[in-house]
């Protein structure tokens, strides 16, 4: 007979108690069949009853053996409440229910003497979030000339590089006429929302190739210029040589991982890349790197990173950087070199109390060489983290960006170290909305790289629904390395599901810019912005309704 | 009525006219009866409409130098004629009007026109045609231009037909600007010459017959009222001719652009990007899915486990495939099984062990264990045929004790030619020298041994081995097993040893019938199983207050003690023996426990006085392996009580190995260290299909009976319940040469484990794809 202790952990103690109706279930296997977490099992229960039904008593056995699914109870095998199995039961028999009085926070910690670690998101955003109680207040209503947004053109490009001011452009005035004496220093001018750095490795090749192909056929076809960053899991060698270089940002991360095939690439490169972004921390866990775990590297994860099959970890800090001066020596200019200054050297930090300073440090930039500032905020995913992390730390993306933004206004420099911001943007699903409020802030664009994972069909949310992208057993083939899941992605449909959202994306940023009337980005303008939260507005120093 | 024509000045005594009173001007005298005015504006605006007369005569207004929306909203019966141009919305909102622009229009020109002619001499600014539309209820307006109109022409328009001749035009770049016809839902719109950056509303299509018919008809009209017959010949070539129309909503819906599997294809790295790094054929899998996309595969694995009984079994018997030919109606074979394993079924599982299977049984789970004992016991009769061929090699076995006789069994077995060298009088060893008969009924311990002489086993009693023997069997022999057992006394030498009864020597008095003198009272030292034994002993020789003591918790099996504390016997412990007196024991803490006899019951040592001091290690006993092997001769094994003092059952299951490593030695074979498969785990054997019973009830059961409580685990009772429930059929039973086993096909197959869920026996196990793809 199966005994419980108290010690035991049990049912009760997990976050997802799987609801199971016998009766409707008919044993068909498929919840079973589909659940990667090995969190539910085929089994069978006793059902005895001892009952008399004669006028005296004479007892009667009822015994029965009933096979049934059962949930598996563990700290290794439990629900993680992705929904799988109710998606696949053709008799809504079987759905995951979020337990309300779960104790799996604590049980697995004082189990297995080791953090908690998932991937994801924060999971304890239970306030309205800041962009929500901002709206485009300011609509041209006999005032400015409004523009349509369905018929007008409009010039949305963002920066990605070094502009110079007016007054050190290097002009000179010969003969009357204006000549250029030295080259400035190289802006690519891109679409202001663009696929934030996720990894190959973090995600699945099926993702990641989805993700390529969206944004080349969004420059090619759509005629929106949309850049992805590689992520700091390298790129393929064959993505390297081709002519979609181009709209690939490389990022170099504290591992630097993947950078000799990029190096031994570059005689054969027929363009150059997008960019190149240096990652010092990211948004959704920062201090604590990056973090691939064992059963994620796979053969051709191994092979591109160059490293064995192990748990990854790129570590929190840059090893050989101590301050932002030689951040600045070391990385830009190195980087600025590499590709012989062609392509523009931006830098991405997690969002902190100390962004600020940094800013106004790099906005000093005496060399031309630091080609984008990237804050990345709280609210953003990730593939892995301790829990603590994800949950405990990091910083606010919008009053950071105002701030940064800010600053640079106070020195009379905003716009020459391009702002881009992300963290959470489009976790409302309108990334339009977000990138527009984000760019009337401050920033001169977005990025995004969790809201692709959701286009493509991941099931988790903010509020610790799946989350397993650390278990390399993503249900659906995002993150996962495991070639049966990862065959479940369509790379087709996510690459057209990624192009339609940008498309429609595009179309609303429209809707917004016309009606107050700019015809380009609305960086900085914040007297389009009003908030109902006065909080907010003193804040951001925007205008307060009610 | 109709009066001479009136004109309206737009400048009166060197002053400009407000647009309000002139057209106040124009209201009076249409009062007045005016139809036709000649109107010498000055910019004045909205001069033209929407004015009527109310018997209908037609109004005529002939302008010069207007100011923005002239005819807008004109009327049916009104013609607007404008001599030189106008800014711009000319016709605007037109509602039936004609207007004739002799010169070129603004921007918005015919803007929101919905009826009326209005015919363009020049050119038109921008968005000119905007959203013209046609009510059914009234004639469809129509936009004649004679040469181009400007950018975002024909925005929204809804209906109507607008026609741009391009005359002298013809070779710019679009005579409809740039971005024509965005939003266009309806109407026509015809055009001579170049056209670019057309919106994606339209369609851009050649002329048919009734469009020329359209075109050759109206042109004249056009060509007249403006004037400018001369152009007819050039306008009448249809060749340079081409018309817009909107697609329809339905048109709209379909989506231009390439589907992404194309540019994939067609445009996109070839063969992907990670086309180098591994295989990808694009297939899109399902969630459930069968054979190598299956995330687990079940695998039938009858006795990969092993199960607990015969884990727990020194002797390694296999309880659960005696019960399943039981089950299967195969009673011989069921009780001749147990003798591949142990000649001593009937007296050893039946009586003296204390059962270790029956200890961790599954059955425990849901009511008491399976009835092993009582099965054992049922093998009494039971016989097998050794026919293995006759082989020449001679072994000698040292001690016809338990584990000497099983090696003897298990060696003729093999077909081996055994001589087993007995020192005492009797063939059993401690069996049959020191066991109570209570314990262990002497006509079953017989017949026993008669089946292992009657397998021509050859035994030499009162034939103690000494150096030269030994040294002597070891040359004449093949191999040489030493099966000694224990029979030396361990005394501990506190005051007054001397007078202590050894307990094997006790016993074995008894048994030999010596009936050896013991006083009214006794104490055991020692509360082991052998001590008990001599407990049972001192009581059928007439003690009448048996006392076994012992310095730690007592190791002999609860069912010895019990039997002893039946007859009588107390158990002390932990009692320190300081010294033996005439009076009985004194305790350590000065008690005396009184005693006439005391008898020392703490085990026994073997005897390896005919064996080289080199061989042994220094607690005396021999040097071996893992294999049973002697270090210093390979031929020469160890097994039984010679290694350590054990159960019968392990006495009889290291004879059982040590002629199995004989053999296999003999053969040139690697030796075993017989590792067992590992014991199933517990939830796999499924307690849920069964109901508890009564212990009673149990009792009554036949031991045959047992075939229906036995769990059978991990070994397949062919129940077919994974066949029936396998919820994609994917599960068959096959049958060759009287064995069965069932088989899952992969390609039904989709992996969810329900046969391994529900399997009673827990045969089926999962396994998980992943770590096939990635060990690959």
């Amino acid at each position: 007979m199966a005994t419980m202790k108290v010690n035991q952990i049990s049912r009760d103690d997990l976050d997802w108690q799987l609801q199971y109706n016998t009766d409707r279930c008919t044993f068909c296997g498929k919840c079973v069949a589909a659940c990667p977490f090995r969190a539910i099992e085929a089994g069978v229960e006793k059902r005895r009853k001892v009952i008399s039904d004669h006028f005296t008593p004479e007892p009667k056995v009822q015994f029965k053996t009933v096979p049934v699914i059962k949930q598996c109870v563990g700290e290794y095998n439990f629900c993680r409440g992705c929904g799988i199995c109710e998606r696949v039961c053709p008799n809504e028999a079987i759905k995951p229910v979020r337990n309300e009085d779960s104790r799996f926070g604590v049980k697995y910690r004082a189990t297995l003497a080791d953090p908690y670690k998932r991937g994801g998101r924060a999971n304890l955003a239970t306030e309205k979030r800041t962009l929500d109680k901002i709206k485009v207040g300011r609509i041209s209503q006999m005032t400015d000339p409004s523009l349509d947004a369905s018929r007008h053109t409009f010039d949305m490009l963002a920066p990605f590089g070094r502009i110079l001011p007016a007054d050190e452009m290097p002009f000179d005035v010969v003969d009357g006429k204006l000549v250029m004496n030295s080259a400035t220093p190289k802006v690519n001018w891109i679409y202001p929302i663009i696929v934030g750095d996720m990894s190959i490795g973090a995600l699945s090749w099926r993702m990641w190739e989805a993700m390529a192909i969206a944004v080349a056929y969004l420059n090619e076809q759509v005629g929106l210029p949309v850049r992805m960053c590689s992520g700091e899991g390298g790129v393929p060698v064959r993505l390297l040589k081709s002519r979609y270089l181009k709209y690939v940002i490389l990022q170099i991360a504290s591992g630097h991982f993947g950078w000799n095939r990029i190096i031994n690439a570059m005689p054969h490169m027929q363009e150059l890349p997008g960019g190149i972004l240096i990652k010092i921390g990211q948004g959704a866990k920062p201090g604590d790197g990056g973090l691939l775990q064992a059963k994620k590297v796979a053969s051709h994860i191994s092979e591109i990173r160059g490293v064995p099959k192990a748990d990854l970890l790129s570590p929190p800090n840059h090893q050989g950087l101590y301050s932002i001066e030689e951040s600045v020596q070391k990385m830009f200019l190195s980087l600025n070199s590499a590709f012989k200054f062609q392509v523009p050297v931006a830098i991405k930090v997690a969002a902190s109390a100390t962004s600020v300073s940094v800013y106004n440090n790099l906005l000093r930039d005496p060399y031309n060489i630091v080609g984008g500032f990237f804050v990345d905020g709280l609210a953003g995913g990730t593939g892995a983290a301790n829990e603590i992390s994800l949950d405990h730390t990091g910083h606010p993306i919008v009053s950071k960006l105002r701030d940064c933004y800010n600053a640079a206004v106070h020195q009379g420099k905003q716009g020459q170290i391009p702002l881009w911001a992300a963290g959470g943007l489009g976790a409302n699903w309108n990334l339009a909305a977000d990138a527009f409020k984000m760019m009337a802030l401050g920033a001169n664009g977005v990025f995004t790289g969790k809201l692709m994972l959701q286009i493509a069909g991941c099931v988790g949310n903010d509020h610790g629904k799946c989350n397993a992208c650390n278990t390399g057993l993503c249900p659906v083939g995002i993150c996962t390395q495991n070639p049966t899941l990862v065959k479940r992605l369509d790379i087709d449909k996510t690459a057209e599901q990624i192009v339609n959202y940008f498309i429609a994306t595009d179309n609303e940023l429209k809707k917004m810019l016309a009606p107050i009337g700019n015809s380009s980005l609305p960086v900085g303008r914040s007297d389009c912005l009003i908030s109902v939260d006065r909080a907010v507005a003193e804040r951001l120093n925007i205008q307060y309704s009610c | 009525m109709s009066k001479e024509t009136v004109k309206i000045q737009g400048i009166i005594d060197g002053k400009r006219v407000s647009t309000q009173n002139l057209l106040k001007n124009v209201y009076a005298k249409l009062e007045d009866g005016y139809t036709e005015f000649e109107v010498d504006a000055s910019g004045q605006h909205n001069i033209g409409g929407p004015l009527w007369t109310t018997d209908g005569t037609p109004l005529k207004f002939t302008v010069k130098n207007p100011g923005q929306r002239v005819g807008s909203m004109g009327m049916p019966g009104t013609e607007i004629t404008i001599n030189g141009s106008a800014p711009a919305d000319v016709g605007w909102l037109n509602a039936g009007a004609t207007i004739i622009l002799n010169g070129d229009g603004g921007d918005t020109t015919a803007h929101c026109a919905a009826s009326g002619k209005i015919y363009v001499a020049g050119r038109t600014g921008t968005r000119s045609g905007a959203l013209m539309k046609h009510d059914p209820k009234f004639p469809s307006p129509e936009f004649w231009v004679l040469k181009t109109v400007g950018s975002f022409s024909f925005e929204f328009m809804g209906g109507g037909v607008a026609v741009v001749c391009g005359l002298g035009a013809e070779e710019a770049p679009s005579v409809l600007g740039d971005r024509s016809c965005v939003g266009m839902v309806g109407g026509t719109v015809y055009f001579r010459g170049n056209v670019k950056g057309l919106s994606n509303d339209v369609w851009l299509m050649d002329l048919d017959e009734s469009d020329k018919d359209f075109l050759l008809a109206g042109l004249p009209e056009f060509l007249e009222k403006i004037d400018r017959k001369d152009a007819l010949s050039i306008l009448s070539d249809m060749s340079g001719w081409k018309k817009i129309i909107a697609k329809t909503f339905e048109e709209k819906k379909v989506k231009s652009l390439m589907p992404i599997r194309d540019f994939r294809l067609g445009q996109w790295v070839e063969g992907g990007i990670f086309g180098d790094l591994l295989q990808e054929d694009y297939y899109v899998a399902n969630y459930v899915e069968t054979g190598d996309l299956r995330l687990k595969y079940p695998e039938w694995q009858n006795a990969r486990y092993s199960a607990p009984c015969e884990y727990n079994c020194p002797v390694f018997i296999p309880t659960q495939k005696r019960i399943a030919l039981l089950r299967q109606g195969k009673v011989k074979e069921a009780l001749e099984l147990v003798l591949e394993y142990s000649p001593f079924p009937a007296s050893v599982c039946g009586q003296v062990c204390p059962n270790l299977c029956q200890d961790i049984c599954s059955r425990k789970k849901v009511d008491i264990p399976v009835k092993i004992k009582q099965l054992g016991q049922l093998s009494k009769e039971a016989d097998i045929v050794f026919d293995a061929p006759e082989r020449a090699e001679k072994v000698a076995i040292i001690g016809s004790g338990s584990a000497g006789l099983s090696a003897a069994w298990h060696l003729r077995k093999l077909g081996y030619q055994v001589d087993v060298y007995e020192q005492d009088s009797v063939v059993g060893g401690k069996l049959k020298q020191v066991i109570p008969n209570e314990r262990l009924a002497q006509e079953i311990l017989a017949a026993e041994l008669k089946r292992i002489l009657d397998k021509g086993v050859n035994v030499k009693t009162n034939s103690k081995v000494d150096k030269d023997l030994f040294d002597k069997l070891r040359k004449d022999y093949s191999a040489v097993i030493v099966a000694i057992g224990a029979h030396v006394p361990v005394v501990i030498p506190f005051e007054g040893h001397e007078k202590l009864v050894k307990g094997l020597d006790f016993l074995k008095e008894i048994n030999k019938g010596q009936k050896p003198a013991v006083g009214e009272k006794v104490v055991v030292i020692g509360a082991g199983n052998a001590a008990m034994d001599v407990v049972i002993g001192a009581y059928e020789m007439g003690a009448k207050e048996v006392t076994a003591i012992d310095i730690q918790k007592p190791a002999a099996f609860e069912a010895e003690m019990e039997h002893a504390r039946h007859l009588g016997a107390k158990i002390l412990w932990p009692v320190f023996t300081q010294k033996l007196t005439d009076e009985g024991i004194v305790t350590k803490d000065g008690k005396l426990i009184p005693a006439d006899t005391v008898i020392i019951a703490v085990g026994d040592r073997p005897d390896f006085s005919f064996i080289d001091k080199s061989w042994l290690n220094d607690k005396g006993l021999v040097k071996m392996n893992e294999y049973f092997q002697c270090e210093a001769d390979e031929k020469v094994f160890i097994t039984g009580d010679a290694i350590k003092q054990g159960l019968f059952t392990h006495a009889l299951g290291d004879g059982r190995k040590a002629a199995i490593n004989v053999d296999k030695l003999l053969n040139g074979r690697k030796l075993d260290k017989f590792e067992k498969a590992p014991v199933i785990p517990q939830d796999k054997v499924k307690d849920a299909y069964y109901h508890p019973m009564n212990p009673q009830r149990v009792e009554e059961l036949g031991t045959e009976d047992e075939t229906g409580r036995c769990m059978s685990c991990g070994f397949c009772r062919d129940c077919s319940f994974c066949l029936e429930v396998c919820p994609e059929q994917a599960i068959t039973r096959k049958e060759v040469d009287g064995k069965f086993e069932y088989v899952s096909n992969p390609s039904k197959c989709i992996g969810c484990g329900i046969c391994a869920g529900v399997c009673p026996c827990g045969v089926w196990t999962m396994y998980e794809m992943t770590e096939k793809y990635i060990e690959s």
